[in-house]
């Protein structure tokens, strides 16, 4: 089942510094901060191989990780559109 | 205007000018000694009538400048030293651009900074100017400049805004002579000013190197936790009035200041303690 | 301390990874307190509560309290106005609050104190006219 294809801002685009656990990302275009807890960094790095629905983002973390975490397409739609809410990603 | 001073504070350079004699002369007392800019000034700041028979009749001061607040409600002539302190305070809040503007105190020891951030009233102008009798050089009670380029603080030593009962606190420990005419009745209940002592006027040019972030809470049990980066990065933005519009300039300044630093909350059941604990938390912070 | 270089997320490989639930948050943006210049204050904004105490309810004094608690105001989805902020100082109730909850948020609003980014928005509040 597709859901709706997000695709990220480039790297150059935002500078991410981590502290103790967190993001705090930089978005250049729009000169806001935005603090970003996992997965959200991660899912951002996800979206940089290219545009992509929920369930392809799942699909290239489990290429990564070891998901956690029951309805993993739902939870990360969730997240896309809370990244989609603060201008990190947007849907093509 | 008719009556004026020229102050340099800081890295910062004031013009006051005031329709009325006594604010000025006021602005003169406490900060006799400070520096003459010598060049065209930062920020002006004019005391001005609320219309003009108010210059004569029941006096009224509204508080004008480069940056204003166009609702706000002008005041007595017995407040004029409040009304031009506030007015520089307001220049500071919304014009700073070269340094990153922190609501904080900030006192300096060797060269490296501790910085008291937090909600007003929670005692950071007092144990600031506290510290400042006590071996510590003050930089600031108000606000605390972090440089963009090399993420040093820049001191800043406005005359201290003691409110209510720290008035009696710096009594006790300070000569007379170091302060403004006690002022009651203003929005926030008593105010005072009390001069910066030599060393900090001496030191003015001189940054340092944040070393300490605290967020003094006053009136509980003495106790100290961390506090995680991304919170006090957090809290820090909230004690900015001009992180955003620094854009990428503010947020490498922020993020250097939090990674570089250690942070604790402190709460304190009265002035003495508090001043322990910051003496412990800047030891080990070494 | 660590945490100042340009990290890229590439931790190492088959690190456990929490999605958690559908309803959690993980994105905060910094919002300004302010306008871009020099103040109207009819453009600046108080969250209630403030951000670093997100979720607290509004006990009557105005102080923040458990979720929940009985006889407390919600927190507000959508930040003061400075407009509706004056309007709950005077005893008003401004349109898009629940009239039960003024009075928890005036007495909010006036135990915030000058010396957060909202201190210029705070000020202005102050001095009424």
């Amino acid at each position: 089942m597709a859901g709706a294809r997000y695709v990220a801002d480039p790297e150059e685009c935002v500078r991410t510094v981590a502290l103790d656990g967190l993001s705090l990302l930089f978005h250049r275009p729009s000169g806001m901060t935005h603090i970003v807890a996992p997965p959200a960094p991660q899912i951002l790095e996800a979206l940089r191989l290219g545009p992509a629905d929920a369930g392809e983002v799942v699909a290239r973390m489990r290429a990564w990780y070891d998901l956690e975490g029951d309805e993993a397409a739902d939870a990360v739609e969730a997240r896309l559109e809370e990244l989609e809410a603060a201008g990190l990603v947007r849907r093509t | 205007m008719k009556h004026s001073l020229s102050l340099q504070i800081g890295p910062v350079a004031f013009r006051i000018g005031s329709a009325w004699r006594s604010p000025i002369e006021a602005l003169a007392r406490l900060y006799a000694g400070y520096p003459d800019p010598g060049r065209v000034c930062d920020f002006t700041v004019r005391l001005e009538p609320e219309k003009p028979w108010r210059r004569w009749i029941r006096p009224s001061v509204a508080i004008q400048g480069d940056y204003i607040l166009p609702d706000a409600a002008p005041m007595s002539l017995a407040h004029g030293l409040l009304a031009a302190e506030m007015g520089m305070n307001l220049q500071m809040a919304l014009g700073q651009k070269s340094h990153l503007l922190l609501h904080a105190a900030s006192v300096e020891k060797d060269g490296r900074a501790l910085i008291l951030t937090g909600e007003s009233g929670a005692g950071k102008s007092t144990l600031a100017a506290l510290l400042g009798e006590r071996g510590w050089r003050l930089m600031g009670d108000e606000f605390a400049l972090l440089g963009l380029e090399d993420g040093r603080l820049r001191a800043f030593p406005r005359a201290i805004s003691l409110k209510n009962g720290a008035i009696t606190v710096m009594e006790r420990e300070v000569a007379p002579q170091r302060f403004g005419p006690r002022l009651d009745g203003t929005p926030k209940g008593a105010i005072r000013h009390m001069r910066p002592n030599e060393r900090a006027l001496e030191a003015m040019a001189e940054p340092a190197q944040p070393a300490l972030v605290l967020f003094p809470r006053f009136g509980e049990a003495a106790a100290a936790r961390g506090v995680g980066q991304a919170e006090v990065f957090m809290r820090l933005t909230q004690a900015s009035t001009n992180y955003v519009s620094l854009g990428a300039a503010g947020f490498e300044a922020l993020t250097g200041l939090v990674g570089g630093c250690p942070a604790a909350a402190i709460d304190y059941p009265d002035t003495e303690s508090a001043i322990d604990m910051v003496e412990q938390l800047w030891a080990e912070a070494a | 301390m660590s945490g100042t270089d340009d990290s890229k997320f590439v931790p190492s490989r088959r690190t456990v990874l929490a999605l958690g639930a559908a309803a959690a948050s993980t994105v905060v943006t910094i919002r300004p307190a302010l306008a871009q210049t020099a103040g109207s204050v009819l453009n600046c904004e108080i969250p209630v509560p403030g951000p670093q105490a997100a979720g607290s309810y509004v006990a009557p004094d105005g102080s923040l309290v458990a979720p929940g608690t009985p006889g407390a105001a919600p927190p507000l989805l959508r930040p003061l106005t400075g407009e509706q902020a004056k309007l709950l100082l005077r005893g008003s109730t401004p349109p898009g609050v629940n009239p039960q909850s003024a009075q928890a948020y005036a007495n909010y609003i006036r135990r915030l104190q000058a010396g957060m980014s909202g201190f210029t928005c705070y000020a202005s509040l102050q001095m009424p006219r």
